[in-house]
């Protein structure tokens, strides 16, 4: 860690950044032309990637989000997995079991890796497997690694898992529990699109096949844009801000505004923080700047909180959902803990 | 321990092309904080100063010339306003954040700040970061609440000054003199108790103290009828007097006819007996000689026709002198008002047409014709008499009645007696009060100040 090093951390060099910037940007434009009419979408899911954060993708069935992920795994030329998500489905079915083999005459338990084992874990339709196997998904997910009969194993990095659901049909489904929910970084809203984004797909896409796609990023640069995020540089202003963000989160918090005090149960986590900072290093990146500024919180707050609200029963009786939620903290939090004095007003 | 990025102390740490605007943006913070402060403070001391300039104008004469020094108690608050507006100051780091935040929030001037990142100094962004737009004053937001407390202020200085409130001591000393020269002279002529004189002298204090606070018509009105209670007394005196001097007469002359045992001599003397103690009870026997008092302490007359006239000389003569003494105090019934008919003759033989002869005081005529019409002795007009309105001649309720003099004792009244024995009982004394009355004494003060010129 840079604190730890004693050394005055530096911002990454404008070389690095404009070169990282360019690979970001190579790499969102390919995903633009798969998807859609998704541009915000495709930021939020690119900043979660660079920041190694796992995504839940919400919306309602054809919108692409399978198709997104899809994508992604093939611009960044790594290994992909897809599980169905089913009712019927076993934790094993994800990590990986031990099965009876012989070899050499001998009968041993060999384990074989699950799907999990993988850097893009595509887990569709999350919400349809039993909270059980829900679970399995957690130490994975925070972890990074597996652990069956007693034996843990690491998983590949980078690993991402990228979820989606659906929000209906919720017959026969397992809503995620807040615990796991706070594994994801972002829960992204797919929401449909409009007219004009329709009619190019109609005369782009034959059979709506995607077109094809070849790897942008490699491995090693993937690593690299890792580390670059990394050294993005966190200002303790903006830090503070984040800090407040989070804080006023909670509804026995003084500075809740008052629809947070009368629909949030319980505010976010301090993981909300740090996916917050963290993403918003991966933001400003893509904005080729070597520091975070107050615009980029701004931008990834919401994907990064809204799943982590608690909500009161009543909210969703008044129409209130998490995105309106953080959209009143946004409003009711200012970036700077001082503003201006009451004789200035800014332009 | 996790190491905190260092922050510059000052702006200067900042790369060069942005440090102007960064000042430039402190300076205004600075004022903005200021302005934040000072306003709120300057309208308060101005209200405050307003408040003492009212005050001064109504109770601190002296202070007068000094009021207008008030207009500085806002610039004197601006001291204090300047020293909080310095230690609530905006730090550097906070100077930055506001600019960061002015420019759009890129944290590019916060990173540079707490890096000092050479590489990114004199960036293209970064430069870019100094052109952030400047807050714009709006001293009005807080400075609105100043000419409203100004204008108080200038209200208060506008006022005139209340002039001090007149002294009635010296009045009340006159109201008072009055009755203690007359007490005093009762006093002299031996014509008092000592306890009827500290009576009196309670009373003339009290009206004296009345007088102080407020002099008006009820404090002429309690010393005229504290005076015609003297005169009164007076009254009472010499009427006690020629009863004793008239019942001597009636003894002596029943003595010089009859003998001892005279049913007409016992009468006499029984009458020359009650009449000396009207005036033992009256206080006037004080200085008589030694027979008087004597006999006043005996009850009894001598039988011998010489004794009894030697005594009847010796109280004689001690009557007349008293008598004597009580007609030197016969003038405060006068001064209290009381009508002497001896004043006003009903002899009109030394009246003439043309009257006195004094110019425009003699009579219809206003004077001889060859007299210059000088005036001189009648009243300027508008200088020494100035008209008043008189207070109004009834009043319009109960409620509207005031005290008009605080009499020692409690009224009398026999509620038992109604309104027409009443008018029987004090049938004989009414007159008396008609003539006594010739003037309502509310309107005493007036008639006394005019004619008193």
């Amino acid at each position: 860690m840079r604190e730890e090093t004693g050394e005055t951390p530096g911002l990454p060099t404008p070389d690095a950044v404009a070169a990282g910037q360019a690979q970001i940007a190579r790499l969102v434009g390919e995903l633009r032309r798969v998807i859609l009419g998704k541009e915000q979408t495709i930021d939020e899911v690119v900043a979660s990637l660079l920041a190694r954060g796992h995504v839940l993708l919400e919306g309602l069935p054809g919108l692409g989000k399978t198709e997104l992920v899809k994508a992604l795994s093939r611009l960044l030329s790594l290994d992909f997995r897809r599980i169905q998500f089913t009712p019927d489905l076993l934790p094993t079915d994800i990590t990986g079991s031990h099965i009876l083999q012989e070899r050499e005459g001998r009968k041993e338990f060999v384990f074989h890796p699950g799907p999990v084992f993988t850097n893009i874990l595509l887990a569709d339709e999350i919400n349809r497997a039993s909270p059980k196997t829900q679970a399995a998904l957690l130490e994975a997910m925070q972890e990074r690694r597996v652990t069956a009969f007693g034996e843990t194993r690491v998983l590949p990095d980078p690993f991402f898992v990228l979820a989606t659901q659906n929000p209906i049909e919720l017959e026969g489904t397992y809503p995620l529990p807040e615990a796991q929910l706070d594994r994801f970084m972002f829960k992204v809203d797919i929401a449909g699109v409009d007219r004009a984004v329709l009619e190019e797909i109609l005369v782009t896409r034959v059979h709506g096949e995607p077109p094809p796609l070849g790897p942008v990023v490699s491995a090693a640069a993937l690593r690299d844009l890792f580390a670059l995020v990394d050294a993005v540089h966190l200002p303790r202003s903006v830090a503070a801000y984040i800090a407040r963000l989070v804080a006023a989160s909670h509804p026995s918090s003084g500075e809740a505004p008052d629809a947070v005090r009368s629909f949030v149960k319980y505010g976010s986590s301090p993981r909300a923080a740090i996916s917050i900072g963290a993403a918003a290093r991966a933001m400003a990146l893509m904005r080729g700047r070597p520091s975070v500024g107050f615009d980029d919180v701004r931008q990834v707050a919401r994907p990064a909180m809204a799943h982590r609200l608690v909500l009161d029963y009543t909210a969703r009786l008044e129409g209130w959902d998490g995105r309106r939620l953080v959209d009143a903290l946004l409003a009711a939090v200012p970036e700077i803990e001082r503003g201006l004095p009451q004789t200035l007003a800014a332009r | 321990m996790p190491r905190i990025p260092a922050i510059p102390a000052t702006i200067d740490d900042m790369p060069e092309s942005v440090r102007p605007a960064l000042r430039r943006l402190a300076r205004r913070l600075a004022l903005g904080v200021f302005l934040d402060a000072w306003p709120a403070w300057a309208a308060a001391s101005l209200l405050a100063a307003g408040s003492l300039v009212l005050i001064c104008r109504l109770f601190v004469a002296g202070a007068a010339p000094y009021l207008k020094w008030s207009w500085l108690a806002p610039l004197v608050l601006a001291v204090p306003a300047i020293v909080i507006a310095v230690v609530r100051g905006y730090r550097p780091a906070d100077v930055v954040a506001v600019a960061d935040w002015l420019n759009g929030g890129n944290g590019m001037l916060l990173g540079v700040m707490e890096t000092r990142d050479p590489a990114w100094s004199e960036s293209e962004m970064v430069r870019g970061a100094s052109a952030f737009p400047m807050p714009t004053l709006r001293p009005w937001r807080r400075l609105r609440i100043v000419p409203a407390a100004a204008l108080f202020l200038f209200a208060a200085l506008w006022l005139p000054q209340r002039a001090p409130r007149p002294q009635h001591t010296a009045l009340a000393d006159e109201i008072a003199s009055g009755l203690t020269a007359a007490v005093a002279e009762l006093k002299q002529q031996a014509l008092i108790t000592p306890a009827d004189e500290k009576a009196l002298e309670e009373e003339i204090e009290r009206i004296r103290r009345g007088a102080d606070r407020r002099v008006d018509a009820s404090s002429w009105e309690a010393a005229d009828a504290l005076k015609e209670k003297l005169a009164a007394d007076v009254a009472e005196k010499q009427n006690a007097l020629k009863w004793a001097q008239e019942s001597l007469a009636r003894l002596q002359a029943a003595a010089q006819a009859g003998s001892a045992g005279d049913p007409k001599l016992a009468a006499a003397s029984a009458e020359l007996a009650r009449a000396l103690e009207k005036l033992a009870q009256d206080g006037m026997l004080a200085g008589a000689p030694d027979n008087l008092r004597q006999l006043m302490k005996g009850g009894r007359l001598p039988a011998d026709p010489k004794a009894l006239g030697e005594l009847a000389a010796a109280v004689s003569k001690y009557l007349s002198e008293t008598r004597g003494r009580v007609g030197n105090v016969a003038v405060l019934g006068k001064e209290a008002g009381r009508f002497d008919p001896a004043e006003f003759p009903l002899d009109h033989s030394e009246m003439t047409q043309d009257g006195d002869g004094d110019p425009g005081r003699g009579g219809v005529n206003r004077g001889r014709a060859d007299a210059d019409l000088t005036w001189g002795k009648e009243t300027a007009m508008f200088d020494k008499f100035k008209a008043q309105p008189l207070p109004p001649g009834a009043a319009r309720s109960a409620d509207d009645w005031t005290p008009v003099v605080e009499m020692p004792g409690a009224p009398q009244a026999n509620p038992e007696i109604s309104s027409a024995a009443a008018a029987r009982q004090y049938a004989a004394t009414a007159g008396q009060t008609a003539w006594r009355r010739t003037l309502a004494p509310r309107h005493q003060s007036a008639v006394k100040k005019y004619f008193a010129k």
